[in-house]
């Protein structure tokens, strides 16, 4: 499953991150400063767009880096990069916390506000487009390029942390209308994203050169 | 197992469709029970989640930038420098640690498991010796080792296709089995929950083990574990301890009190707060010594 045709820098990246996590593997603490002057940005603005709140964002870093440190052997390499592998557990984590401190009244309220964000970025701000980095203009595209059922489907679910019937509650969508949606978008975006969101998997249900019947085990 | 493993053509598109749910971590407990369960066994669902969590990364590029405050970093190596490092393979963690295992297993809505993007290891049977501590170990004992071994099936849920750490995942189990097959004179007592067994209590030289198979991962911010000797009079709050990975483990519970093995049976309660009440709000599971 090797990346075919992935550019240099990115790669370039994933190893020194691999390199670091090496490094922590190795009980070197040092590399644990390397991981988070690398990844604090994103991982705050990721978990600080889900919880809406701060301090649990940095609850939630500390709790990720913390476990980074603690079990690195938890990252296998071969299942893709560090950034996947840290911004995942972000993810999952502010979403469990999410889930814990919100109560059904407040994300009801909230629900809202995350439909409205769903709406096509390219009709956000134009200013705010320019500012934008490259990386960021791209994801935007590609997530303005979708049917817009099944980009509200995706950022309900990534950004406000919904579970699927959830979404399907606040989209007034069937439960299996969802998870298609669900599927469809993310292999949209895959496809438009390229090998920025490749890392080293293919041949998954969301890579459109999967054949169905391809090598199982 | 699951009825339909693998990739089997229109079929599959239900595992595909959970795939993505779950990488999402949005999977309906159901949904999630049973992609948990399908997923082990199907490397195109492996690398549909991987695929799925690169993309998650990239979206994470469209939020606007944002910066911790600076007594984060400070906050994360102060943890950092009183964390010790999970060893693979190595012997079973003794005590609290601080931080939960990141081992993708369902969760309950709401729940306090955590993420875990999909590389947890695999699970794979270990075969124990059948030689050597045959005979000289109690029955008891091998009663203790007994529901170690059946509590393996719960780490059947874990995912990965990873070898390396499946041998890690195996030399871990291996760890308990020795661990529980020290000599010595011991007191056990299965614990169950609804007639299921969820932890096994292991009593000896003054020190308390509990093997847990199913109890849920605590909140270890706000919530403790409990283990209480009971008998005929009040139980009585024995030692804490955290639940730090849903599959199968191996927990030394810190303990002052004296006469550990002095009771007819244990329990355990999740309490509010780090410290034993003096009395159990809510027994999550108990169980008769059986030696």
């Amino acid at each position: 499953m090797g990346a075919v045709s992935r550019p240099v820098r990115r790669s370039d990246e994933d190893s020194r991150d691999a390199d670091l996590v090496r490094r922590i593997r190795a009980g070197d603490r040092g590399a644990v400063d390397g991981l988070y002057e690398r990844f604090r940005r994103p991982a705050f603005a990721l978990a600080r767009r889900i919880l809406a709140d701060d301090v649990l964002a940095e609850d939630v870093l500390q709790d990720v880096f913390v476990t980074v440190w603690r079990d690195p052997g938890a990252f296998d390499r071969s299942r893709g990069s560090v950034a996947s592998w840290v911004l995942t557990m972000v993810h999952h984590k502010a979403v469990d916390a999410v889930r814990r401190e919100e109560s059904h009244r407040r994300r009801q309220a909230r629900a809202e506000e995350d439909l409205a964000r769903s709406v096509p970025t390219a009709t956000r701000d134009v200013q705010d487009e320019v500012l934008s980095r490259g990386v960021s203009q791209r994801v935007r595209t590609a997530l303005g390029g979708l049917p817009a059922v099944q980009r509200e489907a995706l950022t309900l679910a990534y950004y406000g942390g919904y579970t699927q019937r959830e979404v399907a509650a606040l989209t007034g969508a069937p439960l299996g209308t969802v998870k298609t949606r669900m599927l469809a978008g993310m292999r949209r975006l895959r496809q438009e994203l390229g090998e920025r969101a490749g890392g080293r998997s293919a041949g998954g249900a969301v890579d459109g050169t999967a054949p169905v019947d391809g090598p199982g085990r | 197992m699951s009825p339909a493993r693998g990739p089997r053509g229109a079929d599959h598109e239900h595992f595909d469709e959970l795939a993505v749910g779950w990488a999402l971590h949005a999977l309906e407990p159901e949904d999630e029970a049973l992609f948990s369960r399908h997923l082990p066994d199907c490397s195109r669902c492996a690398r549909t989640v991987a695929e799925t969590s690169e993309v998650m990364a990239a979206l994470a590029a469209d939020l606007p930038p944002a910066e911790p405050s600076d007594d984060l970093h400070e906050r994360i190596r102060a943890a950092v420098e009183q964390t010790e490092q999970v060893r693979r393979p190595a012997p079973p963690a003794v005590g609290p640690i601080t931080q939960p295992d990141d081992g993708h297993l369902p969760r309950r809505p709401g729940g306090t498991d955590s993420g875990r993007p999909g590389l947890a290891p695999p699970w794979r049977p270990t075969r124990i010796r059948r030689d050597g501590w045959r005979g000289r170990t109690p029955q008891a004992l091998m009663a203790a080792v007994a529901a170690v071994v059946v509590g393996l099936g719960v780490w059947n849920v874990v995912l990965s296709t990873s070898r390396q750490q499946a041998e890690e995942t195996a030399a871990e189990q291996q760890h308990i089995v020795q661990a529980l097959l020290t000599p010595g004179k011991a007191t056990i007592a299965p614990l169950s929950s609804n007639g299921h067994r969820v932890a096994t209590v292991v009593v000896r030289d003054g020190q308390i083990q509990v093997v847990t198979s199913g109890l849920e991962v605590n909140d270890e911010a706000s919530t403790t574990y409990v283990v209480w000797g009971t008998s005929e009079a009040a139980p009585v709050p024995l030692g804490v301890f955290d639940v730090v990975r849903p599959r199968l483990d191996l927990r030394t519970v810190g303990s002052d009190h004296t006469g550990l093995d002095d009771f007819s049976g244990y329990a355990i309660s999740l309490e509010k707060g780090r410290k034993a009440p003096a009395k159990p709000t809510d027994i999550v599971a108990n169980g008769q010594v059986t030696s």
